[in-house]
């Protein structure tokens, strides 16, 4: 009956059903580019170093220090490669230094790696190397720097610079290096203020040992089980004088970024779909309040009130669904060029955009997660049925001979 | 400050300099042992003219060998107190206002150190040229008149310095028989000059005859200049090591 009564009306059916459809449209919008934003934020900052799970020395991340030492390197890496989720660990010493030419000098952080253990993938630095190559020893005095950086001190690949840091005693010291590459990821604060040393000579400088580093990264699989995955890894690795953190920790401005552009989008998008539902609500009422006779007519033939509630809610139901099969139907060849293509933002933002130091994508895309997608479809459907809740419960209400002299 | 000091060492070294003696390496151990000196107090006025500012410091310095070296800023009144602290690798510095000692970080060691267009790394750099450098003597002879010998010093493959080369001119002292500085040259690794410093203000200090005014000139901003003038210099006085110590620089007033 409540199929009829919508076919009755197929215009208004349609409407309230591409207000639906909208609404779905929207959603899929704002929470797939947000999928895929703070995906690609998230993962890019875990390839700046830190990756998307951090061991490291305790209290190393509220007070970095070279003098808080991860030992024992090598066997957390050997027992992390084995957990189900991790993609990739890499042992890294990071440290503040000054670097320094004849021309200038400037402050940074340097991050000692082993290139055998670097996967450009997992590493944005090494994947945007535009000059030379990486160094291919881990005792070498080479250095792979910033084009910002190359800029400020006038290197270019094969001139010699110092960089000069603190070592594990507090001491000052300082070496020379090499350019062997030169990268360049887009972002000014990162090319002008990040360099790679190879970490058997970073660790004899600073007075490192040779199973000692900064921190151990872990890159996963998939980020969104950073928390379960830490816990996971806390239980291999975990040691009083250790701790296991997450990107939201190490990464902790990024992180509050994202905690508050998802919540307004969230908030957002609760007012987008309040906006819909009034929508819909009126449409279900105007029906329900045209069709006060007709309700009667069934009221006095014996139909329950009960069922009359349901038949209205009914109703709603149908066009929910109506209305999502419409939305997907709208919003599949939109998502699907999203998803492949994206929308080149370039020209509306400033080159090299970043948050927190992270590179901004100028190219909008989507990418909506399986649980995103259930939660845009549960969320549409329940505000449609929420929204005939009243209409129906003012159905059920009717006086019948009321209604019967009203008509 | 540790320029100041290097000024004076480098002033002592070719004030020792004979004529005779030729040999580079034994010239560098000179200047080495010259840098080190036994101890020193000097009374000097430093002038920083910049795009932004012009400022002129009296300060005390006081050093004991080459690796440790105290400067107190006695003029203007507001930085008054003010003092740096060089032991070793480490430089200090000490803020009467806010009763405070900061240690230099890395971080912070091509800063300009009181904002002068010497860097806290100068002061750490200049003490170790015999480590860092091979010397050579590039010329010798007759310039304008004077008789000039020029020392090139080149970085060692592994020493952690910046400068390309380093060229040194000195001129023999006729009546004293030893020789002065008269220019220095700092040069990048494409051998382009990045930095001059000359030396002039011939007079009598602390017992002899020392240029006594030291000018350095960043290439890239020709109109500015670093010029350190001295007005007191005493050598060889008992220092005790305390005095260069953490406690001796917040003691000191």
């Amino acid at each position: 009956m409540a199929l009829r009564t919508m076919l009755r009306r197929k215009r208004r059916t349609l409407i309230t059903g591409s207000t639906v459809a909208f609404g779905v449209f929207l959603s899929v919008t704002f929470t797939a580019s947000g999928d895929y934003s703070y995906t690609n934020m998230i993962d890019t900052s875990a390839k700046m170093g830190f990756g998307h799970v951090t061991v490291q020395a305790l209290g190393q991340n509220e007070r970095p220090s070279v003098t808080k030492r991860l030992s024992g390197v090598s066997e957390i890496g050997k027992s992390l490669d084995n957990v189900d989720g991790v993609s990739r660990s890499t042992v890294r010493i990071f440290g503040q230094a000054m670097f320094a030419s004849a021309s200038k000098s400037v402050g940074g952080v340097f991050i000692g790696i082993d290139p055998a253990s670097e996967d450009p993938a997992d590493n944005i630095f090494v994947n945007s190397i535009k000059e030379g190559k990486i160094f291919d020893s881990t005792t070498g005095k080479k250095i792979i720097i910033g084009s910002k950086m190359a800029e400020k001190l006038n290197l270019r690949i094969g001139k010699r610079m110092v960089w000069t840091s603190t070592n594990a005693e507090g001491e000052i010291v300082s070496q020379i290096a090499k350019v062997s590459a030169i990268f360049s990821t887009g972002v000014n604060d990162v090319d002008s203020a990040f360099a790679l040393l190879p970490i058997d000579r970073v660790r004899k400088t600073i007075d490192y040992g040779p199973d000692e580093a900064t921190m151990v990264s872990v890159m996963l699989d998939d980020q969104r089980y950073s928390d379960v995955m830490a816990r996971r890894i806390e239980t291999v690795v975990g040691e009083k004088d250790r701790e296991v953190l997450t990107w939201r920790t190490t990464q902790a401005d990024m992180s509050g970024m994202i905690t508050v552009d998802r919540a307004s989008n969230y908030l957002f998008q609760f007012l987008v779909g309040l906006v819909i539902a009034a929508g819909i609500l009126n449409t279900i009422m105007m029906s329900v309040l045209e069709r006060k006779h007709e309700f009667g007519v069934l009221l006095a033939v014996g139909m329950s009130p009960l069922r009359l509630f349901g038949m209205v809610l009914m109703e709603s139901v149908a066009l929910g669904v109506v209305g999502l099969i419409l939305g997907i139907i709208v919003t599949a060849p939109w998502y699907h060029y999203m998803y492949y293509t994206g929308l080149d933002l370039t020209s509306m933002m400033e080159e090299g955009s970043d948050i927190g130091g992270v590179l901004v994508d100028p190219v909008m895309k989507f990418r909506l997660y399986k649980e995103s997608a259930l939660a845009i479809l549960a969320g549409v459907f329940s505000l449609t049925v929420a929204a005939g809740l009243y209409p129906a419960i003012k159905a059920g209400r009717i006086p019948p001979v009321d209604s019967l002299k009203a008509g | 400050m540790q320029k100041a000091v290097t000024f004076l060492a480098v002033s002592l070294f070719f004030g020792v300099l004979s004529a005779e003696s030729r040999d580079a390496s034994e010239i560098l151990n000179e200047i080495d042992d010259m840098w080190r000196g036994k101890s020193s107090y000097a009374l000097f006025t430093m002038k920083v003219k910049t795009a932004n500012y012009t400022r002129s410091m009296t300060m005390r310095a006081w050093s004991s060998g080459k690796e440790k070296t105290l400067v107190r800023i006695l003029a203007p009144v507001k930085e008054k107190g003010s003092a740096t602290l060089k032991s070793g690798n480490n430089i200090y510095t000490y803020l009467p206002k806010t009763d405070r000692t900061i240690k230099l970080t890395s971080g912070m060691m091509m800063g300009a150190w009181m904002g002068s267009h010497f860097t806290n790394d100068d002061l750490v750099k200049e003490s170790r040229l015999q480590d860092d450098y091979n010397v050579v003597i590039g010329f010798e002879g007759e310039r304008d008149g004077e008789s000039v010998i020029e020392f090139s010093l080149t970085p060692k493959p592994d020493a952690p310095v910046v400068w390309g080369k380093i060229v040194i001119e000195a001129f023999l002292l006729k009546d004293g028989g030893y020789y002065l500085p008269l220019k220095e040259r700092f040069y990048d690794e494409d051998m382009e000059v990045v930095r001059t410093m000359t030396f002039s203000g011939l007079k009598e200090l602390g017992g002899r005859k020392l240029q006594t005014i030291m000018r350095v000139i960043p290439a890239d901003e020709p109109d500015e200049f670093t010029e350190v003038i001295y007005e007191t210099l005493e050598f060889n006085e008992e220092i005790p090591d305390s005095f260069f110590s953490l406690s001796g620089l917040r003691r000191m007033k």
